[in-house]
């Protein structure tokens, strides 16, 4: 087990190098002049640096969910967390705010999934604690609500408003910039250290609250921290860079298949193989059709669809 | 097969409790459990059976009335320190992630901060599934799957096991196999066991049985006193007969005009 998170620890290293110089156009590391350089520091490697971020907060906060709401099928967004960002941020690009400079449109997405973390977290709460099944109910409603006003705001809308708002929706790393880096490393990083240290907990809930209350936890405490870890991962991975599909569902999966389920190698290996996921497919996404770049978010889904069915086929992946 | 000790491990006092509706769902119930010893619960479907466990193990708290573990009220223990002592296993063991066996049972250490001396392959050995570690439990036959649960509530070390129906949808070879195996912990480790059942010859040869009706105890003691025909009708509803074969086995009939 030791072996195999060390090869993930450096596959991550390497695929974090490897992306910063490959692109629509290959440097070599080994002849770098003066425009390679601008291009590798100011452009490519605050896109890789972004990209990482956001696929491990997917990777871990997916990890965490399907465990919470004990669901092999959740992910970051089922719970409309993000919807609630890619409303809020819609409304800001349509509305041309820019009240907080280049900022705006990241701190409206923030602020949009805090929110709807909490209003998702009222309605799951009932006696004392949050129940999964009110959590995921929650959820899919007002994911299913913000989604029908975000098209409706979307169908009344100007033409390039609307590109840029799909572009932002469907996961756009192009805006990668340094300035972004600070503050999505900092939440990342609280969100995997904080789920991290409950990891145990995690692994109990898994098996029902009788059993945890058994195993010496409080349920309902254990449950609201995680949440507010995913509440935290999925508000600074929208905010970088809009919504990236099939990383939080979908690499929780594969660690549970290669390492096994124990949340204590779950969370930080679905962490890296999810950062790796999004470099590798962002690094797709710039270089297929330059200088047009695809939204990282439709490559993760078509590398990551197909490979979901597969592993569905395979005995004793979901659990079943 | 009497081994209890003097000790009272647990003790329930005029525990009532209800799930939000006015009248109390369990009333006003006593009880304790030494150590070593074996009761069995009987009583029809929704007579309180699991909510008994439930608040026997601390995870429902009671509308009234006190309960004590090794003398001391059970809510001045820290968590982890009371699970040390019990354990509780739910009926339905449903578990959607694929967790190995021997990930399962290692579960039974989180309470710890130092590890107890005994591993998940040593209790995995005591339950006969030390072939099985690596397997994945939706992989086990039930009986199997009853097994490693056990396997992790030794590896937990609690003396007193709180089991909800653990003979519900095992075969009968199962169901021996099961008994067998607390039996034998009992002799070795000294554990306690209270159990949900839903099987009366099979809580005849209990040496203790409590038998539940609405919430109440309706009688407690040695199965022979309290399994009685007038007993068993008042608790189930149905004309049962307990009869005795020539060694003095207990067995039960009933009307089967289906």
């Amino acid at each position: 087990m030791r072996i195999r998170m060390f090869l993930i620890i450096a596959l991550f290293f390497l695929v974090l190098v490897l992306t910063l110089f490959l692109g629509p156009t290959v440097i070599s590391p080994f002849a770098v002049d003066a425009t390679s350089r601008e291009i590798l520091f100011s452009i490519r490697a605050p896109r890789v640096v972004v990209a990482a971020l956001m696929g491990m907060a997917l990777g871990a906060s997916g990890a965490v969910l399907q465990g919470i709401l004990r669901n092999p099928l959740a992910d970051p967004y089922i719970l409309g967390i993000s919807s609630g960002a890619s409303l809020s941020a819609a409304l800001g690009i349509l509305g041309g705010l820019t009240f907080m400079g280049e900022f705006t449109i990241p701190v409206l997405a923030f602020i949009g999934a805090i929110v709807t973390g909490s209003i998702v977290g009222i309605m799951g709460w009932k006696r004392g604690g949050l129940w999964p099944e009110r959590l995921l109910l929650a959820g899919v409603g007002l994911s299913f609500l913000f989604s029908s006003l975000l098209m409706l705001i979307m169908s009344i809308s100007s033409d390039e408003g609307i590109r840029k708002a799909i572009l932002w929706i469907f996961g756009d790393l192009s805006m990668s910039e340094w300035s972004r880096v600070p503050y999505g490393l900092a939440f990342v990083l609280a969100g995997i250290i904080l789920s991290g240290t409950k990891a145990k907990a995690l692994n109990a809930l898994i098996l029902g609250d009788e059993f945890a209350h058994s195993l010496g936890f409080t349920p309902h405490r254990e449950r609201f921290i995680l949440f507010v870890a995913v509440g935290l991962l999925t508000a600074a991975s929208v905010s970088l860079g809009g919504m990236i599909g099939f990383i939080g569902l979908l690499v929780p999966h594969i660690i549970r298949f290669f390492m096994g389920s124990d949340g204590r190698v779950l969370i930080p290996a679905s962490a890296l193989v999810g950062g790796v996921l999004l470099c590798v497919a962002d690094v797709i996404s710039r270089s297929v059709l330059p200088p047009m770049e695809l939204p990282a978010g439709i490559i993760t889904a078509l590398i990551g669809s197909p490979y979901f069915l597969y592993l569905l086929r395979r005995k004793n992946v979901l659990g079943v | 097969m009497s081994s209890a000790s003097n000790h009272t491990i647990l003790h329930l006092q005029g525990i009532s409790f209800s799930y939000g509706e006015p009248a109390p769902f369990i009333r006003n119930i006593s009880f304790s459990v030494r150590e070593g010893e074996f009761i069995g619960l009987l009583g029809a479907n929704g007579s309180g059976k699991s909510t008994i466990l439930k608040l026997a193990s601390g995870i429902l708290k009671p509308a009234s009335g006190e309960l004590t573990l090794w003398g001391k009220p059970i809510h001045t223990y820290k968590n982890k320190d009371r699970a040390k002592l019990i354990c509780y296993l739910p009926q339905t063991l449903d578990i959607t992630v694929p967790f190995t066996v021997r990930e399962l049972v290692s579960m039974g250490l989180y309470p710890y901060d130092i590890p107890p001396s005994m591993t998940a392959e040593e209790a995995l050995e005591m339950v006969g599934l030390g072939e099985k570690a690596d397997a994945h439990l939706s992989d086990l036959s039930g009986g199997e799957r009853r097994r490693t649960f056990i396997a992790m509530t030794l590896v937990q070390g609690a003396g007193l096991l709180l089991l909800d129906e653990p003979l519900a949808n095992l075969d009968i070879r199962y169901q021996i196999e099961l008994i067998r195996l607390l039996r034998r912990l009992r002799e070795e480790r000294n554990i306690s066991v209270v159990m949900a059942l839903h099987d009366i010859n099979i809580a005849l040869q209990f040496e203790k049985v409590m038998l539940i009706k609405n919430g109440s105890i309706l009688g407690e003691g040695d199965s022979e006193a309290v399994l009685t025909d007038a007993m068993l009708k008042e608790s189930f509803d149905v004309d049962i007969e307990v009869r005795r074969s020539a060694d003095g086995r207990a067995h039960i009939t009933y009307e089967n005009n289906f």
